[in-house]
């Protein structure tokens, strides 16, 4: 009982950071309409990112959070534009090249890591490792904790920012349709260029906690973009509120499978979840919407 | 379409080329070192694949990220068979091969299929990663440790074998997508499929065939891979690189073209090895591929092949170029 209630509080955690992760992406998906392979790209140069900063500047990874966020969130305003240019570009099928066109991002990013830092794991250091919480027969590491809080406060951040500005109702509007939020006055390019900015900085604000809580290296990036998938996929692609609960049940479903049935087949269940959802409930688990 | 051919010196000069080339490429194992002829080698089999996996991502419209998993169900097959406790020779292997993948295709190509565009993308990765994932915990195909094969030091029946199976690929997909009516279904479905069903095509059944028929080629082309190199681990024949280049080799080639993949495999392929000799290893050369996916898809998005036939001209792909920047 004991370990299934660590394991609980485990997979808690970790869907904590998975909502954060794959958050972004889904409101890249419900505006822009672009599947973006990068996810896991971005989540893994916003934990070398942080760890350049803990080991070169001393500045911890839950300061350098911030730093991390302000710039990706350039570099993606950066590239929203040439995103939304493919997108909406008069080729024959613009939803595929602009798949194809995030695809060779990712392996731009992917091979660049490689090519740059090697395949060693590197783990980020924060005052806070090594540092317990003892909550009756449950163990919580303190850095876990502040990483799903973290993660949390980052996601309510984004829910803000959605319905109580107006910004966020240009967005919302966006998601609607492209046509008539440009009718109405919405600068659909602008717009569109920043909530890809918005889903680089969020996704990278989670690759820190992710390589807080793990290490990073360079593959990580296909996993976590397999996990935002199955996430995306399993609340409906699309839909921003869905991903709270998926997050939930992802970071759950792995936490139980390495426990009872061994680490080893852990990513072969989630793949096969995932591959088995996407089968029999393409349109998500939970219904969409944003 | 298929009307009689007239002789015009277009032609002629056509079927000059033709006969020169296949002439250059039986004659090539002669004229090169065994080294070279290990790089052509390798140039058929990515030509090959590359137009397997046009079958289904050029022509059908359907952008499959799952390729590997073909690649390895072939290389697996043809591995596990000619061990030494079965010891089946290697053509025995093959039909096993293809019979395989082909069920595997079918299988998950009919629910798979019926997602559209990005889903269908992210199923067929998943059910690659999850192959991946099954082949590294099982013990028959010999977990993260893989396979060895029997060796046979020919160079000469590689390079044939490859140039046989290449060959069979392009003119099969030439005569039953330029040729058929099956080619005709394909582009329909690719171009609009709710019309393409309205029109009485059974899109479902043309997609499977096109998803079991490029399946079959990957397959294929898996199966001489393990027994050319006599050495396979999971990662080496099912790790997402492969994909990862079959992906590129058509979009820089042409998507849904005939010569385009070959064109695009050769080439990429000769990056690959020139970078590796040069560097010693192959770790810049993903960075190169990501940059020429993106650069293909912003400047170029029919492919190097539309610069020769013409669909795109040099001059206007500079002045596109130029009006971008």
């Amino acid at each position: 009982m004991d370990l299934f209630l660590q394991t609980l509080v485990n997979g808690i955690l970790i869907g904590g950071i998975l909502i954060c992760l794959t958050i972004g992406f889904q409101l890249t998906f419900g505006v822009l309409h672009v599947i973006d392979f990068a996810v896991g790209g971005w989540t893994m140069l916003g934990g070398y990112t942080a760890y350049w900063l803990v080991t070169l500047a001393g500045i911890d990874p839950f300061i350098s959070i911030f730093l991390v966020f302000a710039l990706f969130l350039l570099i993606g305003r950066g590239l929203g534009p040439l995103i939304y240019h493919v997108r909406t570009s008069r080729y024959a099928r613009p939803d595929l090249m602009a798949l194809a066109f995030t695809f060779g991002i990712f392996l731009f990013m992917r091979g660049g890591a490689l090519w740059l830092w090697s395949y060693n794991s590197r783990s980020v250091e924060s005052v806070l490792s090594g540092q317990f919480l003892s909550l009756g027969p449950v163990t919580i590491p303190l850095m876990r904790l502040s990483a799903f809080v973290m993660a949390l406060l980052f996601s309510l951040g984004l829910f803000i920012l959605l319905y109580r500005s107006r910004f966020g109702m240009a967005v919302r509007a966006l998601a609607q349709n492209h046509d008539h939020a440009g009718l109405m006055g919405v600068d659909v390019k602008r717009v569109s260029a920043w909530v890809y900015g918005i889903y680089t900085a969020l996704t990278a604000s989670a690759g820190v906690l992710i390589a807080t809580v793990y290490s990073v290296n360079p593959s990580v990036g296909i996993r976590y973009t397999l996990f935002a998938f199955f996430v995306a996929v399993l609340a409906g692609l699309g839909s921003v509120g869905g991903v709270l609960v998926a997050g939930l049940a992802l970071g759950l479903l792995e936490a139980y499978v390495a426990t009872y049935i061994g680490a080893r087949y852990s990513l072969l269940i989630v793949f096969g979840t995932l591959y088995l959802t996407l089968l029999v409930a393409p349109k998500g688990v939970l219904g969409r919407g944003i | 379409m298929a009307s009689k051919p007239d002789l015009t010196p277009k032609l002629i000069v056509r079927s000059l080329l033709i006969g020169a080339m296949v002439i250059a490429l039986v004659a090539l194992p002669a004229a090169i070192d065994p080294y070279t002829l290990r790089i052509a080698t390798g140039a058929l089999m990515w030509a090959g694949l590359a137009c397997a996996w046009n079958i289904v991502g050029g022509y059908a419209g359907y952008i499959s990220f799952g390729h590997s998993a073909f690649f390895g169900i072939g290389a697996y097959t043809t591995a596990i068979l000619m061990q030494s406790d079965v010891g089946a020779s290697f053509f025995v292997t093959l039909l096993p091969a293809i019979i395989l993948s082909m069920a595997v295709a079918v299988a998950i190509g009919g629910p798979t299929m019926r997602l559209r565009g990005a889903y269908f993308a992210i199923a067929t990765w998943a059910f690659a990663e999850m192959l991946l994932q099954l082949v590294t915990v099982l013990d028959f195909t010999g977990g993260t440790s893989g396979l060895s094969l029997p060796a046979y030091l020919n160079e000469f029946f590689f390079y044939y074998t490859m140039l046989i199976a290449s060959a069979a690929s392009f003119i099969g997909v030439w005569v039953l997508i330029e040729r058929s009516r099956f080619g005709f279904r394909i582009k329909a479905l690719r171009d609009d499929e709710p019309a393409a069903e309205s029109l009485g095509i059974r899109t479902n059944l043309v997609k499977v065939q096109s998803f079991a028929l490029s399946a079959a080629i990957t397959a294929l082309f898996g199966s001489i891979y393990a027994y050319w190199t006599t050495y396979i681990d999971p990662y080496s024949v099912m790790g997402p690189e492969i994909t990862d280049q079959m992906v590129v080799m058509v979009l820089l080639g042409g998507l849904g073209t005939v010569w385009g993949p070959a064109l695009g495999g050769v080439l990429l392929w000769i990056t690959n090895r020139y970078i590796w000799s040069t560097f010693g290893d192959t770790v810049i050369y993903l960075p190169i591929l990501g940059v020429i996916i993106a650069l293909v898809v912003l400047f170029l998005p029919n492919g190097l092949i539309s610069l020769i036939m013409g669909r795109q001209r040099g001059k206007e792909l500079i002045s596109r170029i130029l009006g971008k920047l």
